[in-house]
């Protein structure tokens, strides 16, 4: 019995070391970068997907040749991206143009002058049948009105003011004189789906209350989590309505898509869109990823553009 | 691989055969660092929650006082994991600074650790609790002091529920390691999370399997180690080659020698 407990234990010790080493070698790979240019100091954070996006790490290398050291799936943009920037756990990160943190913690955008970040227009993507003369009229004019800066000051409002996306949304519709009341969409019937983030919520709200305006019969579902849940009920037909980002629902549905510029993508989403869906028009709004870095990482290395992390450090 | 299409075993087969997932680089984790890291995540919380909750269960059992903390552990099973780990890692990572991701290590193993305490508590607990009166009486007759009574006789004992505890305990451990890929480190959640964001459906596919093979793999270790340390006399599995008792064993010498 006690000869057992000891050969147990031995064999337990063992393998804990054994193991234990394993997970000391993974974690030891951080440092040494080849090349010792800028980049291949650092450590970027993002996404998971932005690893293998053909505008994610494999554009930035193509297109600036940039290679990165070591690579740390934060989150999609969203906090956890923004506090491992700023407590130094991360060097650069890919965070969205709109984002309010950007402004709120001085970080550095990069600026993108070989147009390696595909556009992303805001864009609502509708069920065709839905899609009546009247619906159109009321959602273009949306579309027509939304900029970058007006919806970072809406996310802005939500993620730090805590205000409610549906009164934020009715504010943003007022001062742009859109909350007229109306018929033109008397006797269409939509759900209009949304994300699970603070923007897409407030498009879907924008959306839904100028509709509701306008005479339509809304239900809403919003803060619906991925794409790969709500895509396929959008292409089915139990959602009508949803905001959309023209290069993110293109690489969505076609995985080989190239287009950059807003116009090329624009157009090859209307292409590449099923028979029952249909693009409206894209709005100026745009909420592209960006490279961003902080100010004393900008300050440090004389960073400008990304090209400008390529240069020898 | 289109969203909603057919998936072929044969390309989860391939992703996990290619050796190229295998090998990290310094850019990319492959999977046998993945696996050690996530080895190493469930160590350090099965260690940790052993080291808690193996005394305070044998002990709860031995006096039997303070039993409320067994319905405290038990209560603490409800807790969402992810949420108290995000509540955590938003309380706890701001305070780190610089490459360090202890900010998000010690959320991971508080969470997990929450997860192994309960069945490893409460089985110790119930296996020295129900430790036949009639032996714990003779062994106290016999002279023996509380600790020796605890560690000779109610230990052994207890030994085969102490270990379906930890078993348990470790089962989950190793499925919920996989949300430390939730909060930026690695694991073998890694592929099931990634592959999901890139699309890339054999990977999480690979993912999941890797994780449940892990587990099988650790399973079938402690059955091993159970097996020989638990007395063959609460097993049932002394004088296994005569029949499944000893008291049958006898009755079939005499069988035999009466037909003889």
């Amino acid at each position: 019995m006690k000869t057992k407990l000891i050969a147990v234990a031995a064999i337990a010790t063992t393998l804990t070391m054994g193991l234990s080493g394993c997970g000391s070698s993974s974690s030891s790979s951080s440092s040494s970068g080849s090349g010792g240019t800028i980049a291949s100091k650092m450590i970027f954070g993002g996404p998971p997907e932005f690893k293998t996006r053909v505008d994610g790490i494999p554009g930035l290398e193509k297109n600036y040749g940039v290679t990165f050291g070591k690579y740390t799936v934060t989150d999609t943009g969203g906090p956890v991206t923004v506090n491992a920037l700023k407590r130094g756990q991360v060097d650069a990160v890919d965070l969205f143009t709109t984002d309010p943190a950007i402004a709120a913690n001085d970080f550095v955008i990069l600026e993108d002058p070989k147009a390696n970040f595909a556009a992303q227009n805001i864009v609502p993507i509708v069920s065709k049948d839905k899609a009546t003369p009247g619906v159109r009229q009321v959602l273009n004019g949306i579309q027509s009105k939304l900029t970058t800066d007006g919806l970072g000051k809406m996310i802005g409002e939500v993620a730090n003011a805590k205000k409610d996306p549906a009164d934020v949304a009715k504010g943003w519709l007022t001062d742009n004189s859109l909350d007229t009341t109306g018929s033109s969409a008397k006797g269409v019937s939509l759900t209009v789906g949304s994300a699970n983030f603070p923007e897409n919520v407030i498009l879907a709200n924008i959306y839904a209350e100028a509709l509701k305006a306008q005479g339509a019969s809304i239900q809403t579902k919003l803060n619906i989590g991925s794409r790969e849940k709500y895509y396929p009920a959008l292409e089915k037909g139990s959602l009508d309505l949803f905001p959309e980002y023209t290069g993110t629902i293109l690489t969505y549905i076609d995985k080989n898509a190239t287009a950059t510029s807003p116009a090329d993508v624009y157009a090859a989403l209307t292409k590449a869109l099923p028979a029952n869906l249909v693009a409206l028009d894209q709005a100026d709004a745009q909420d592209s990823d960006a490279v961003v870095v902080t100010k004393a990482t900008a300050a440090k290395y004389g960073l400008k553009t990304i090209a400008d992390l390529a240069k020898k450090g | 691989m289109a969203p909603g299409g057919a998936l072929v075993i044969g390309d989860v087969v391939g992703w996990l055969t290619d050796p190229a997932h295998w090998q990290s680089t310094p850019f990319d984790t492959g999977i046998l660092g993945q696996l050690g890291a996530h080895v190493w995540f469930c160590l350090i919380a099965l260690v940790i929650a052993l080291v808690i909750s193996l005394p305070l269960g044998l002990w709860i059992g031995h006096t039997g006082k303070a039993t409320w903390l067994v319905t405290v552990a038990n209560a603490v099973r409800a807790l969402p994991t992810v949420g108290v780990l995000v509540l955590l890692v938003v309380i706890i990572a701001p305070n780190f600074y610089g490459r360090t991701n202890a900010g998000y290590l010690i959320p991971t193993e508080i969470v997990l650790v929450l997860l192994a305490v309960p069945p490893i508590l409460s089985n110790a607990y119930a296996g020295v609790q129900n430790v036949s009166p009639a032996v714990r009486d003779a062994a106290f007759g016999m002279g023996m002091t509380g600790p020796q009574v605890l560690l000779r006789v109610e230990l052994p004992n207890a030994l085969p529920l102490i270990f379906s505890g930890f078993r348990s305990a470790t089962l989950q451990v190793i499925a919920t390691a996989t949300i430390a890929s939730y909060v930026t480190l690695g694991g073998l959640g890694r592929f099931i999370y990634d592959g999901l964001a890139q699309q890339d459906y054999p990977q999480m596919i690979s993912g999941g399997l890797l994780v449940a093979a892990l587990a099988l793999a650790a399973d079938l270790l402690l059955a091993l180690a159970q097996r020989y340390t638990v007395s063959r006399g609460i097993t049932g599995r002394a004088g296994r080659q005569a029949g499944s008792d000893s008291r049958v064993a006898v009755l079939n010498e005499e069988l035999a020698s009466e037909t003889a």
